[in-house]
């Protein structure tokens, strides 16, 4: 007699797996941490994507002399400000996009932010061949701290592909 | 999830198919030399990339892979005799040489020269550290020889061995580079198996069960690096070498050999999963010799006579559900190789990708994928070969490390992370 295994695992019975969604969307919030990143992550969003948002932290970021806030580290790829506890509150994952060799001090706020909502964060640096092995240390090193996944591309076709495997 | 034309790209790879075109760029394993030990030994039926074939061993030791079957009526050589530089059917005496050229048909007058019009298809066949390895594309496009370190190590520091694996090549492979169920499925096999037990570094993966990765491309495929936590706010790292299109090298424990793994295509639903162990600077001892032909670390016993594991699906893979409960294994199947590839054959043949929910922690495989379609993409389009190719490449190592917190990988392991002739591996 053939084993339960043996009969389960034959394309014959793939027919009968189940053809029902099993997941639901997810909240997953993609933000551009430098300038390059920026321009990346604009032309990521001209895509149709689900409940994804596409954030960046440059142009809202608190003078250096005021007192530190929650507030204000965040804006949409419109330029309106958000509150940065409330966007990530309710999000699955938190994609932060670098370019190596670019400043990305704002990295380490929104990783606390996500760190103190438990929120999942994955920190994605693009480079290029030709830029010196030290600047990506530099910046996976703002990074590491504050990303639970890192991963390094040579090109940013990849993240597209790493939202749809996602199913952003 | 991956859309099912993607996925038909890599899980397909029979003649014709954009992924069979990817394995034909490659030295692929196709026989353990020790399957063909001496001259005019019996022939051997290979299938690879869904094509079936025969191997055999002339009189003179040289080495041919051809057509299973005879252009005459069409049965298996297998049955044939090896005998006399060729290999000659026994239906009718048509006889072939290593090359698959007939040199031979008794009913037809030698003057006549009708056998120089015939020719069955061939590949080469070359064999290298205990493997016969051949390449199935256009002769024009042959690469270097394989330079994998396991292969180039005097005989008596390697151990290679292979089993049928009842799944597509993907999935199998895309399990080794899913570093995060170590953690689970093959927890309870760091202090007991001989191939791994003792290593101080098994400690840092039972203290840290939640490791962080970094996924880093290289040249020829991808670095995926696991951080743990060590002493003195050090991390403790394992770099795992993924090259393409199917070889991983897993990171060493202590002195332990090193191992790694070669999946490959038999057709779309089933694949070989070569599993090597080697130790750069010492021979193997009798005793990790012993272990691996006993199906310990990442090999498996098998069924007498044959390279189908002692526990497959059909006797429900030796399960043991009271070593489950009782936490001696996780699933209730002994042995890592069988803890994968039972897990990996439940899927079905061709796991249906359009289905799966990654989570951030798969990027290792998700990038793995990319590259794969990326290569297939440049390969269709502008006949470019993929990575992997080229042999500097393959001249990797995987490591386990220890770095202080600001040091990342692929910079403070970078010597770690090739071959060094002379040298261990870099292992904690």
């Amino acid at each position: 007699m053939q084993s339960e295994s043996a009969r389960a695992a034959s394309a014959a019975e793939a027919r009968f797996r189940i053809d029902a969604p099993n997941s639901q969307p997810r909240s997953i919030k993609v933000i551009a941490l430098d300038h390059p990143s920026e321009a990346i992550v604009k032309r990521l969003a001209t895509s149709v994507w689900g409940n994804t948002s596409f954030l960046t932290t440059l142009a809202s970021a608190p003078p250096r002399d005021a007192p530190f806030s929650m507030r204000g580290w965040l804006a949409d790829l419109a330029g309106h400000t958000k509150i940065l506890v409330d966007e990530i509150e309710h999000a699955d994952l938190v994609v932060m996009i670098a370019t190596a060799g670019e400043n990305i001090e704002s990295a380490s706020i929104i990783g606390e932010a996500c760190s103190l909502k438990r929120v999942m964060t994955t920190g994605l640096v693009v480079t290029a061949p030709s830029v010196p092995g030290a600047e990506l240390s530099r910046s996976l090193a703002q990074l590491r701290p504050w990303a639970l996944m890192l991963v390094v591309a040579s090109a940013e076709d990849y993240i597209a592909d790493m939202l749809m495997a996602l199913r952003a | 999830m991956l859309k099912k034309e993607q996925s038909d790209l890599l899980t397909l790879t029979g003649p014709g198919t954009a992924g069979g075109r990817l394995f034909r760029c490659y030295w692929l394993p196709a026989l353990l030399s020790s399957e063909l030990p001496e001259n005019d030994c019996p022939p051997v039926r290979v299938k690879l990339l869904s094509e079936r074939l025969l191997a055999f061993r002339d009189s003179e030791g040289r080495l041919g892979l051809i057509d299973e079957f005879c252009a005459h009526r069409g049965v298996s050589l297998w049955f044939g005799r090896n005998e006399e530089g060729g290999l000659r059917c026994p239906y009718h005496g048509w006889k072939y040489d290593r090359t698959g050229q007939c040199i031979e048909v008794p009913s037809e007058p030698v003057e006549s020269g009708f056998c120089n019009k015939i020719k069955l298809k061939s590949y080469p066949l070359v064999e290298r550290g205990g493997v016969l390895w051949t390449y199935m594309g256009p002769a024009d496009k042959q690469p270097p020889l394989p330079e994998w370190e396991f292969a180039q190590v005097p005989p008596e520091q390697s151990f290679m061995s292979k089993r049928i694996q009842e799944s597509n090549w993907l999935q199998a492979m895309e399990g080794g580079i899913d570093s995060s169920h170590v953690s689970f499925l093959h927890r309870g096999d760091l202090n007991s198996d001989p191939l791994f037990r003792g290593a101080k570094a098994n400690q840092y993966n039972l203290k840290d069960s939640r490791p962080v990765f970094e996924v880093v491309e290289s040249p020829g495929g991808l670095f995926i690096g696991a951080r743990r936590n060590a002493e003195s706010g050090n991390y403790y790292w394992r770099i795992t070498q993924w090259v393409m299109p199917s070889f991983t090298m897993i990171p060493p424990r202590g002195d332990h050999p090193v191992h790694g793994h070669f999946w490959i295509p038999i057709d779309d639903d089933n694949c070989w999963t070569w599993s090597f162990d080697y130790h750069p600077t010492r021979a193997l001892s009798p005793g990790e010799v012993a272990a691996m032909r006993d199906g310990k670390g990442i090999h498996v016993k098998y069924e007498p006579g044959t390279f189908r594991p002692l526990a497959n699906k059909d006797n429900d893979y030796l399960i043991d559900r009271a070593a489950q409960k009782a936490g001696r294994t996780f699933s209730g199947v002994e042995g890592i190789a069988m803890q994968d590839a039972s897990l990996q054959e439940s899927m079905g043949p061709i796991v249906d990708r359009t289905k799966e929910n990654l989570v951030s922690t798969d990027n290792g495989i998700i990038m793995a994928r990319h590259r794969l379609l990326r290569s297939v993409k440049a390969l269709m389009d502008k006949d470019q070969a993929p990575p992997g190719v080229d042999s500097v490449h393959q001249l990797v190592r995987s490591a386990a490390v220890i770095l202080p917190p600001d040091k990342p990988f692929i910079e403070a392991a970078k010597d770690a992370l090739v071959v060094r002739a002379g040298t261990a591996h870099a292992s904690v």
